[in-house]
């Protein structure tokens, strides 16, 4: 079995690893499920592992690398999935007693992709009920329990994206796919130290993902640096007809458009400073004061590499009421027949079991306005975005919560970045910034408009250039 | 709010949205969707009410409700009417305590509903919804 270092590395180094196979694929997988099969139900981090699959995938990895296929810098790596991706052959139950048996016949295309890039499944990741969509009040809302923080196993990772931030941070995983309506990459990945990419609405295809709100729903990677997640970007993203909101083909915008391309293909750091960055002075409305040290100190790094800087505000607005009402009426129509039948009696969270009632209720008219405000908003943030390439604030005020705590009292404050910034669909990537003194991580977030993916990308490249924070492991 | 217990030392604006009351990145999809603070209740809390008469008739039809301090008539009667549509549908599969959550959770959906609908829009505002015509094979 491989030692922890090697476990901890990340897809850039592992990948270099596994192609002049100083690694093998197989090697490296059943190190992972190892470590999985031992942290896994500790941290309740997985629904499902898919042992057959993933050792299945890992001898044709090596057996491609070794007769000189080599497919790129995904070739060979272990990931997990969060399981509201459909995968054939196995249970996907969105979190949630009421699809405990579901299955579907089809692979969700995200799975397809990393299939084809030569990644390997090694399990299903927990996650949060329905993603959270009927609403919660405790950590406790998924099928498969709290998801333990490793930073601190008294603590939760935050939701929806639960397990699969457990799973990158105690290395179970080469890295991870999580999905985002609002917050869901973002606060997962702040809470356990890794990073987080929150792509465009319409980037990566959601085909094959349960759906929560089908006009907010997004799915990204989650890994061990932001270069990791351009890599990961790369290989997930494109036009696929089977989803909707599908973004019409066209040249992608952040470097490494393939995943056949090496790695080095994905960074996006220059030699001249180009970005101009605003800092947010209205994200939160209060820091607790071990993320504010760390924030002011992230500051100071981000004025560094940045060409200009300068404070921003957020417009105001009710954006986050709207987005909210967004969600909450799509969610009770996604799920109509699941709260029609009573079928919600059988959720986790005492909150989830009455949330779709009562998103029955809102009426059409409120609902387009709504959405007309979206509207508004998106201009405003286009104007906004005319002066900066990148927005950036802590990604949450606070580190993890206690695994017991009502969230509604712990961790329950307004949100407009996360808001604004998934009403418009906006790309955003969470990286580690430091820990707390409560030793619990803390996220720097950046912001950008739709496709700036590789505005994010470079912010969070030149963070993690200049700061060692992405390093850092928890003791488990 | 956040609700953590620290001491405040930033001096960030506050938007005009982010009120005491404000969203959580949860609560955006609570029955309520949009309940704030006002609206948290610990479960103790919650089952002292549900046991009690006066919160059996907050959450049925017997009695008249208290109304929301917060909103106007007009939408005090808007919202009892959903807690009305409510209860005639689902009313048998909810406990009391479940009722007074309803309740609770409509009242403060109602008050972000009345925000939205206190912002000035344009005949011509169109929302932000995308059709895209389906051609057949296509």
């Amino acid at each position: 079995m491989l030692n922890d270092e090697t476990l901890y590395l990340t897809v850039e180094e592992l990948g270099e690893q596994l192609r002049t196979r100083k690694i093998s694929a197989v090697e490296l997988t059943e190190s992972y499920l190892a470590r999985s099969e031992r942290l896994g139900p500790r941290l309740h981090a997985y629904a499902t592992l898919t042992r057959e699959l993933a050792l299945k995938e890992a001898h044709a990895a090596e057996q491609e690398i070794a007769a000189g296929k080599y497919r790129g810098p995904l070739h060979g790596m272990p990931y997990a999935a969060k399981d509201l991706l459909a995968v054939r052959g196995y249970p996907t139950t969105w979190g949630a007693a009421p699809y405990a048996e579901q299955q579907f016949d089809y692979d969700a295309t995200v799975i397809q992709k990393l299939r084809h890039a030569g990644a390997i499944l090694i399990g299903k990741a927990a996650m949060i009920e329905l993603a959270g969509g009927m609403g919660y009040r405790f950590a406790s809302a998924s099928h498969t329990g709290a998801a333990r923080n490793p930073w601190n196993e008294a603590c939760w990772t935050c939701g929806s994206s639960s397990g699969s931030a457990a799973i990158v941070s105690s290395a179970m995983a080469a890295f991870a796919i999580g999905s985002e309506t609002w917050g869901s990459i973002v606060c997962p990945s702040a809470f356990t130290g890794i990073s987080g990419l929150r792509p465009t609405y319409g980037r990566v295809s959601r085909h094959g993902a349960m759906s929560l709100a089908y006009s907010m729903d997004k799915l990204g990677p989650m890994a061990r640096s932001a270069h990791d997640c351009g890599i990961i970007l790369a290989a997930i993203a494109g036009h696929d007809p089977l989803d909707p909101a599908s973004l019409p083909a066209q040249p992608t915008i952040f470097n490494s458009s393939s995943a056949h391309a090496p790695a080095q293909a994905s960074r996006v750091r220059t030699a001249k400073k180009t970005l101009r960055v605003g800092w947010l002075t209205n994200a939160w409305k209060d820091l607790s004061p071990g993320v504010e040290k760390r924030i002011q100190e992230a500051q100071k790094v981000v004025r560094g590499f940045a060409a200009n800087f300068a404070e921003a505000t957020l417009p105001e607005g009710p954006w986050e009421a709207a987005a909210g009402l967004v969600i909450s009426a799509e969610c009770a129509s996604a799920f109509d027949k699941l709260i029609e039948s009573g079928g919600v009696a059988k959720l986790a969270d005492p909150e989830g079991r009455l949330g779709g009632y009562i998103n029955q209720q809102i009426a059409a008219t409120d609902l387009v306005r709504a959405n007309r405000l979206r509207r508004v908003l998106q201009h405003k943030m286009a104007e906004l975005f005319g002066q900066f390439d990148v927005l950036a604030t802590a990604s949450l005020p606070v580190t993890a919560s206690k695994l017991e705590a009502n969230l509604d009292d712990e961790l329950s404050f307004p949100d407009p970045l996360g808001g604004i910034g998934n009403f418009c669909g906006l790309p955003a990537i969470s990286v580690p910034c430091g820990l707390a003194d409560d030793q619990l991580p803390v996220g720097l977030q950046f912001v950008a408009p739709p496709l700036g993916e590789t505005a994010v990308l470079q912010a969070a490249q030149e963070f993690q250039h200049t700061t060692r924070w992405h390093k850092l492991r928890p003791n488990v | 709010m956040m609700k953590t217990k620290t001491k405040t030392k930033t001096k960030m604006k506050e938007p005009e949205d982010s009120h005491p009351g404000g969203i959580s990145r949860r609560s955006f999809a609570r029955g309520a969707a949009l309940v704030g603070a006002a609206a948290a209740l610990l479960p103790a809390h919650l089952l002292a009410q549900a046991q009690s008469p006066a919160s059996t008739a907050a959450a049925g039809t017997e009695k008249p409700p208290e109304p929301s301090p917060k909103l106007s008539p007009a939408s005090q009667a808007e919202a009892e009417a959903k807690i009305q549509n409510i209860m005639r549908k689902y009313g048998s599969r909810l406990s009391d305590a479940e009722k007074v959550d309803v309740r609770k959770s409509v009242l403060s959906q109602q008050e972000s509903i009345d925000k939205l609908r206190a912002f000035p829009l344009e005949n011509w505002d169109e929302p932000a919804l995308v059709l895209r015509a389906v051609l057949q094979g296509k």
